[in-house]
């Protein structure tokens, strides 16, 4: 039976098997702080974090704070590839945690779909104004700056749609 | 239910947040604007502390009024979900810590204004914060941290399972 159009197949007996595995349930069930909340604390800090330097990014490449130089922004994406690989990790963890619940929500694929879209954003951003040092001297691009508006509107669609599938879930769990 | 309680649950804003709308939307908000205050009060302290060094501490301050901005957003969306469940706050230590970890923010900010803000400005790329200033800024990621941190917990704290009220 398919449950979700966005599915080609059943996806309940792989969910279904993610839940009863070791891991997953130890994340899930774990009465420990350490479990469940510490890695939903370690996912929002990442978020601040990830999303939080790429808005002052995009600020920046829309003319706020205009004497930070254009090129050490770069020493941000630092912070923005720790949060970034945080995020990844812990993220992985709430998806097998709670596999079904996740992958039958249509709004789940959109909040991946939304990070995919704002981190080659950030990536052209990089590539095309902090990394070029002509853009100090000559402005920064019209395009450039459509690219960062567009950004910060990516950024909050990714949080929100996180935000969501908290209350727009339809299966919690396979079994 | 204290009369607190009652009054708070009886208004307008409070029936509002029991909508099927009110609640996700106003927690989408609240992230939102977490995330521009960490985006620029955080990457601020961080140069306080002396990553990324060779931007002036003032060109960087330029982003703090959108921080500000966040910080707005996530008190009226705050005080909207206190309104809508107060039970659930009031009763939550969680909650108490995180308001400790908020005001402990709050005069980490105003000791910054009143006796740091002065020789910060003048720094330029470089320069290294006054020792001070340092220690603010490494105060301020913690607070804001311990901040997120409870937000995060509040819900494994809720009454009746827990029940808090140290002035009762």
């Amino acid at each position: 039976m398919i449950h979700n159009v966005a599915l080609l197949f059943d996806i309940f007996p792989f969910t279904g098997w993610i839940e009863t595995t070791a891991l997953s349930v130890w994340v899930r069930e774990s009465p420990s702080l350490w479990a469940f909340p510490f890695v939903l604390i370690l996912h929002t800090v990442g978020m601040g974090f990830l999303v939080g330097t790429n808005i002052a990014l995009d600020l920046r490449v829309l003319g706020f704070a205009p004497r930070v130089p254009l090129s050490l922004f770069e020493k941000f994406f630092f912070v923005m590839k720790i949060a970034f690989f945080i995020n990844a990790i812990s993220g992985l963890l709430l998806l097998i945690a709670y596999p079904t619940k996740a992958l039958t929500n249509p709004l789940f694929y959109l909040k991946l779909t939304l990070i995919a879209f704002g981190l080659a954003q950030t990536w052209m951003i990089l590539n095309q104004v902090i990394r070029k040092p002509f853009v100090e001297m000559k402005g920064i691009p019209a395009k450039a700056k459509v690219v960062a508006a567009t950004s910060l509107v990516v950024w909050a669609g990714g949080v929100t749609s996180g935000r969501l599938l908290a209350y727009t879930y339809k299966h919690l769990l396979a079994g | 239910m204290s009369p607190l309680e009652i009054w708070l649950r009886s208004t307008y804003l409070s029936q509002m947040m029991h909508t099927w709308w009110a609640w996700p939307t106003a927690e989408s908000l609240h992230f939102f604007g977490l995330s521009l205050l960490i985006g620029t009060v955080g990457l601020f302290d961080l140069r306080l502390l002396g990553f990324a060094k060779q931007i002036p501490l003032i060109a960087l301050h330029r982003l703090i009024p959108w921080g500000i901005f966040g910080y707005c957003i996530n008190v009226l969306t705050g005080l909207s979900f206190f309104v809508g469940e107060p039970d659930q706050y009031l009763y939550n230590p969680s909650f108490q810590i995180k308001m400790v970890f908020m005001s402990l923010a709050g005069v980490n900010v105003m000791l910054f204004y009143l006796t740091m803000f002065r020789r910060v400005r003048v720094l330029g790329p470089g320069d290294d914060a006054p020792l001070p200033a340092r220690i603010i800024g490494g105060a301020s990621l913690v607070f804001w941290i311990g901040v997120m941190t409870c937000g995060r917990l509040l819900t494994f704290f809720r009454p009746p399972a827990f029940h808090w009220c140290p002035w009762c």
